[in-house]
């Protein structure tokens, strides 16, 4: 089985459990809005970031400027890992104003560093881990 | 067919419009695009940021309202957290 047939297959596995994933945590509290949340975060992921979300719980979204960053978004609301060469290198926290359900977060956040990173990293509070900072000095 | 959704705390509101009708001059359609217009500047005053989310398309930064997009998402107000 080849990898596009298996990505295939996972997708059509998983694609119904969709709605389960992001509406089990607080069910009681505007279903509504979750369930529209959870439609457009599948229209908005490519099918590679929607089966690593179900798997792995994170997006890895590349930097539109530099090839060896990537950002890892996680499902449930959170702070966003920034990693380069594989390398956790910082934490960055954002958030809207208002409360929004936790799938738009993921959107948000995708769309906001694929098409407007320098944005994203000035609105961002950073956090550098204790560890890169020893090694490096102050970012 | 073009659809404008805003993302809010009541998951994403969504406009939808009809370009071809638009173009041939059908009324509701015409209104429409006008309302979707109206709702893209009331969103952007507030702070919101516009995508332009097209499938096999890279997402881009929509400034202005665009009719002939088929999916704008509305980002709302963000702030460092």
């Amino acid at each position: 089985m080849n990898m596009a047939t298996l990505v295939g297959v996972l997708i059509v596995v998983l694609l119904p459990l969709l709605p389960w994933v992001f509406i089990s945590g607080s069910y009681h509290k505007r279903p509504g809005a979750k369930r529209r949340a959870g439609e457009l975060l599948r229209a908005v992921l490519t099918a590679e970031q929607y089966v690593q979300l179900i798997w792995q719980g994170y997006i890895d979204i590349p930097s539109p400027s530099d090839p060896e960053r990537i950002y890892r978004v996680p499902r449930s609301p959170g702070q966003v890992q920034v990693r380069e060469k594989g390398q956790l290198t910082q934490w960055l926290c954002l958030q809207p104003f208002d409360w929004v359900p936790d799938a738009d977060l993921v959107v948000i956040h995708k769309l906001m560093i694929e098409a407007d990173e320098e944005t994203y990293l000035q609105k961002a509070n950073s956090i550098t881990p204790i560890a890169v900072s020893l090694f490096n000095g102050p970012v | 067919m073009g659809m404008l959704r805003i993302i809010s705390k009541r998951g994403d509101e969504r406009l939808r419009w009809n370009g071809q009708d638009a173009l041939a001059g059908d009324v509701e359609a015409l209104a429409a695009i006008r309302e979707a217009e109206r709702i893209f500047a009331r969103e952007r005053a507030r702070g919101a940021t516009a995508f332009r989310v097209e499938p096999g398309k890279p997402v881009e930064r929509l400034e202005q309202f665009d009719a002939q997009v088929s999916q704008i998402v509305m980002v709302p107000r963000v702030v460092g957290g």
